[in-house]
Order: C-alpha cells, then sequence, then structure tokens
C-alpha cells in the first residue's frame, strides 16, 4: 500500500506539467474577459412602406378611410387636430381595436426631430398596426 | 491499467493551445463586428417594437448622426454617392434587399428624408428604422 502510493506521487511530480499556474492564468483571462464584456442593447426594427409611384394613385382611391398622423418639430396632429402623444395612444388603441389592417399615414415635416418619428412608430407597433407609411413633407 | 491512465492523462497542452485558439478567435470577430457600426449614435427607445430575431445577411444599414451626416460602416458619404451605393445594392442583392436606418434620435427627418429618398430612388422598398427596444444593463 505505502509503495503503491509513492509510486504514484512520483509519477505525477515527474510527468505532469505543473497546472496551477497555469490555471491561475486561465481564472485571470477569464475574470478579464467578463469584466470588460459590455452587453448589447437589444435593437427594434420598426417596418415601414415607403409611397412608390404606383401605390399614390391607390391611396387616391380611397381618401376617406386614412389616418393622417403629422409630426411637427413641436407636436403631433391625427386627421388635422391637435393631439398629445397620450391621446394619440388611446386613438391608435381604439383605431387597432377595430382594424389593424388600417393604413396610417405618418407625414414628418422636414425640421421634426427624428425621435419623435420613432415614437409614433413605437406606438403603432405597442396596438400592433401594420400599414404604416411613411410620408415627408416639407 | 495504471500505465494507460498516465500516459493518457498527462498531455494537455495541445488542448489548451486550441482552446486559446478559439478564444483569441472570438474576441477578435466580435471586436470587428463592433467596428462596423457607429457606437457614437444615440438610437431612441421604442419599448414595444418587434425585436430583431433573424438577420437578412444581404441587409443595408445605413447611418445617421446627429449632425444629418449619412455613412455605412463608418465611412461617410454624400446623397449622390448613397444613391450610386444602393443602386449597385440593388443590381447585385435584388430589390427586396432590407435597409435599416440606424439614426440618432436628434437627427432631423429632413436627413432621414434623403436616405429615404435614395432608397426610394434605387428601388429599395424594405425600409425600416433601428431604435432601442431594451437598454443593456
Amino acid at each position: 500500500m505505502a509503495h503503491r502510493h509513492k509510486r504514484t506521487r512520483k509519477s505525477i511530480e515527474a510527468g505532469e506539467v505543473q497546472m496551477t499556474a497555469m490555471i491561475d492564468v486561465v481564472f485571470q483571462l477569464l475574470v478579464y474577459f467578463i469584466v470588460t464584456i459590455q452587453p448589447q442593447d437589444v435593437i427594434a426594427h420598426l417596418d415601414v412602406f415607403r409611397p412608390s409611384p404606383e401605390s399614390k394613385q391607390e391611396q387616391l382611391q380611397t381618401p376617406p378611410k386614412m389616418i393622417r398622423i403629422q409630426i411637427f418639430e413641436n407636436g403631433f396632429t391625427m386627421n388635422d387636430r391637435q393631439v398629445g402623444l397620450r391621446e394619440m395612444e388611446s386613438l391608435l388603441a381604439r383605431l387597432a381595436g377595430i382594424d389593424v389592417k388600417q393604413t396610417i399615414m405618418i407625414m414628418a415635416t422636414a425640421n421634426s426631430r427624428h425621435e419623435d418619428l420613432i415614437r409614433v412608430l413605437d406606438l403603432c407597433a405597442k396596438n400592433g398596426l401594420q400599414n404604416l407609411s411613411v410620408i415627408s413633407t416639407n | 491499467m495504471r500505465r494507460v491512465r498516465e500516459e493518457g492523462g498527462v498531455n494537455m497542452t495541445p488542448m489548451i493551445d486550441v482552446v486559446f485558439q478559439l478564444i483569441i478567435f472570438f474576441v477578435c470577430t466580435v471586436e470587428l463586428e463592433r467596428q462596423a457600426i457607429d457606437e457614437s449614435i444615440r438610437l431612441s427607445m421604442a419599448p414595444h417594437g418587434p425585436a430583431v430575431e433573424q438577420k437578412d445577411p444581404r441587409e443595408v444599414v445605413v447611418e445617421v448622426d446627429d449632425r444629418g451626416r449619412i455613412s455605412i460602416a463608418r465611412n461617410y458619404m454624400n446623397e449622390a454617392f448613397l444613391r450610386n451605393l444602393l443602386r449597385n445594392v440593388v443590381i447585385s442583392h435584388g430589390q427586396t434587399t432590407p435597409v435599416i436606418i440606424r439614426a440618432a434620435g436628434g437627427a432631423r427627418h429632413e436627413d432621414i428624408r434623403r436616405v429615404m429618398d435614395a432608397c426610394a430612388y434605387a428601388g429599395l422598398w424594405k425600409v425600416s428604422f433601428a431604435a432601442v427596444k431594451e437598454v443593456a444593463q
């Protein structure tokens, strides 16, 4: 028994590489990467339709069903009536309850901020509205 | 029995070499992917937007910063160049290529419009806007 024990210990000392130092280094590396890694933000893609020359005529044929949201530098209007974000949200929710396929024309003026457009698109996405057209106006 | 264990268990070195190679490979590729987008652009928040689940390998990411400068993979370009580039994209990948506009929240719509007009000019119609759904902790 004693003899066997001695032999295994000897073989470890002679044959194997010193693991301890290497494991230390590996842990150092591991900790370094865990600390330095930056979690990425979750990105959403808001799909929109762009008017093409062919679809322009279709839109002209059905003007009454269209919901127009206009984005100005300092506010929003829905079908030419000034609304706040809250009101727009409740109106869109009601609209989505009727028909989520309803076309919504989002008209952004040149000086409006992109953030506001994203806000409107986000509200539409929240309510599951699918047909969103973005149109640029002056 | 004991002899087999002694001879088989010793040689860790090649495996560790391979593992390190893999680690270095992944670290390098992650860095490269991160360099392809402009980190300084502050996207606006869209907590209800649909999360990106799969990427189309053809997708073109056009970036617009606060000052209205247009860039792709950190190469700044003017409108004419963008138009030509998008036209070449249509020739090589077809009109269904998705375009993602990654614009700063403070950018004016006028500058976004220039990108959208260039897309329309090239015949690209799959346009979407990138926004942040969830901020990483």
